[in-house]
């Protein structure tokens, strides 16, 4: 066996101990039938059932989590796209004093830690008086925390747009909404598929923002979790959460990397 | 003309760079000045050092800036020094390598609160490693694991999701070395370690240093590993943060907030000037 085959087998055995078995366990914990709980001593739950997750669905606040989280990260994403757009296209397209300085600065919420921006983001709120509509100030908040991956992509495609093609369309006397067509739109498409699927994924996940700034009225799937987990632990129940959280995700993605067919979605994500 | 091309992009710079620059501006505006006792949500604005002097004062300051520190430092550190050997075993395709990317870059998709969560049901009381055990006959009762006193768990949460993001900036970067670079350092007699010390680690600083940064930030100021997975007795900055905040101890809670802000920005040149110093020794000026 060469070394190869030996570190693909290490690797192989680390994921399992990594990734399928914390899983495994997750799954288990949220088939766990309340009628005989899974005890130390026993290596599966006695008795399985779906009890906890039609509990969860019955008895918490779990619709309410995910129609805001589903109504807020498509809002963001959307907001996100259209506000990123133009000053994508002068990051893109224009020359201007400053420029690389504008492009760093727009880095600024990634780099900033998220309890810092949330906390600081709820004082201005109470500050001006306007800390009672809490959907509109998550979204803000969102807007504004994850704008800068979407201003990142849309430059990307905004620098690929070819100068050749744009000049050929007017050559050939192409009205504005045509060069839009034949030239800028191939590049602009994966883009706002990639800003639109990365700001809803960031947005589905965040949980400062929305446990600073919405919590206790406007909850989302991560803030249930955190109270899941915390201080109304119940294992099942917070396995039930945990994977309602995940499966999305993982499903969103692997559509994102077939969208982009790109091995390395750091580069767009910026990251 | 020129004015009215200035005028122009700055209405494109408006919706997108403009709403960070406000809402950024005014978050660090408010922190460092509600630091000093003005923006008082319950009072008169009063410019004062005294919650500066309180929070110095305090051990559990102190307490938590080292804890934060401890956590920030060693998960970046170790999260990179993971990531490299990875990446240059990845920096060629072969027959599996797609299979291992994806896997390795599965945590990635794992919110933080949800891997806390399975790491947890791993090392509790009633978790699988002491069924295990216990069902092997290892062990005769359960051993207590959860929220160990030296932030074991929170390391080991940090780097399971920051290892692959560590992965993903190397790799682009790695595999951007051309072979022809690496056959000439080989053909000149550089082993496997001078070749990773002289010749990928400075062309791939660039990378290095922005996982470092991240990573360092993003664990100096974490909360959900913490709360979660962390020791009891002790309190990260955005844990001792929101413990000031929500007992109305705004101020107190702004000079902590200042702190990781002056902490992640002092840590970012550190790591810039480490790695420099490290890669490139006495030819730093040559770097720059």
């Amino acid at each position: 066996m060469n070394l190869n085959k030996v570190l693909i087998l290490l690797i192989l055995i680390i994921s399992f101990i990594w990734l399928v078995v914390p899983f495994t366990m997750a799954i288990l914990w949220s088939l766990v039938d309340p009628s005989e709980p899974w005890t130390v001593d026993k290596i599966f739950p006695p008795v399985m059932s779906f009890y906890r997750w039609n509990y969860m669905w019955e008895n918490s606040n779990l619709k309410e989590a995910l129609l805001n989280s589903y109504i807020l990260a498509p809002t963001t994403a959307l907001f996100c796209l259209i506000l990123s757009i133009p000053t994508s296209y002068a990051f893109g397209r224009l020359n201007f004093y400053g420029k690389e300085i504008a492009k760093l600065l727009t880095l600024l919420p990634i780099v900033l830690p998220p309890f810092v921006t949330s906390i600081y983001f709820s004082s201005i709120l109470f500050e001006i008086g306007f800390q009672y509509w809490k959907f509109g100030n998550v979204l803000i908040a969102h807007v504004v925390l994850f704008i800068p991956f979407s201003i990142r992509i849309m430059t990307v495609c905004f620098e690929q747009v070819k100068q050749d093609v744009i000049d050929a369309a007017r050559d050939l006397s192409a009205s504005k909404i045509e060069v839009f067509k034949t030239a800028y739109f191939p590049s602009l498409k994966s883009g706002v598929f990639a800003s639109i699927l990365i700001v809803f994924i960031l947005s589905i996940e965040e949980f400062a923002i929305a446990f600073i700034i919405g919590a206790p009225d406007f909850i989302t799937i991560p803030t249930i979790l955190y109270s899941a987990l915390g201080q109304d632990f119940v294992r099942p129940n917070a396995a039930v959460i945990s994977l309602i959280l995940v499966f999305p995700n993982v499903i969103l993605m692997i559509f994102l990397e077939r969208v982009l067919r790109s091995a390395n979605p750091a580069l767009i994500s910026g990251k | 003309m020129k004015a009215l091309n200035y005028l122009k992009i700055i209405a494109l710079l408006l919706p997108g760079f403009g709403l960070i620059l406000f809402f950024l501006g005014m978050i660090l505006y408010v922190a460092i000045f509600q630091s000093f006792g003005l923006f008082n949500l319950s009072g008169e604005d009063n410019f004062t050092l005294q919650y500066w002097e309180k929070l110095f004062n305090r051990k559990v300051f102190y307490r938590s800036v080292n804890y934060s520190l401890y956590v920030g430092v060693i998960s970046s550190i170790i999260s990179v020094a993971l990531a490299y050997p990875i990446a240059l075993w990845l920096r060629k395709p072969f027959y599996g390598s797609i299979i291992i990317n994806s896997i390795l870059k599965a945590p990635l998709l794992v919110h933080g609160l949800v891997a806390a969560f399975l790491f947890v049901n791993l090392v509790a009381y009633h978790g699988i490693i002491n069924q295990i055990f216990i069902f092997i006959g290892l062990w005769d009762e359960p051993i207590r694991m959860q929220n160990d006193k030296n932030a074991i768990g929170v390391l080991i949460l940090q780097v399971w999701k920051n290892l692959p993001f560590a992965l993903l900036i190397l790799l682009g970067s790695i595999q951007s070395i051309g072979d022809d670079v690496i056959d000439a350092a080989r053909d000149l007699g550089a082993n496997s370690f001078a070749r990773l010390k002289k010749i990928i680690a400075p062309l791939t600083i660039s990378s290095m240093q922005a996982a470092l940064i991240i990573i360092f930030i993003g664990a100096l100021a974490d909360f959900s590993f913490q709360s979660i997975a962390g020791p009891t007795n002790k309190y990260s900055l955005s844990q001792l943060m929101l413990y000031y905040k929500n007992n109305g101890r705004w101020h107190e809670a702004a000079g902590v907030g200042v702190t990781i802000m002056i902490i992640s920005f002092l840590g970012a040149i550190f790591i810039s000037y480490l790695t420099k110093f490290i890669f490139f020794g006495r030819k730093i000026n040559e770097f720059k």
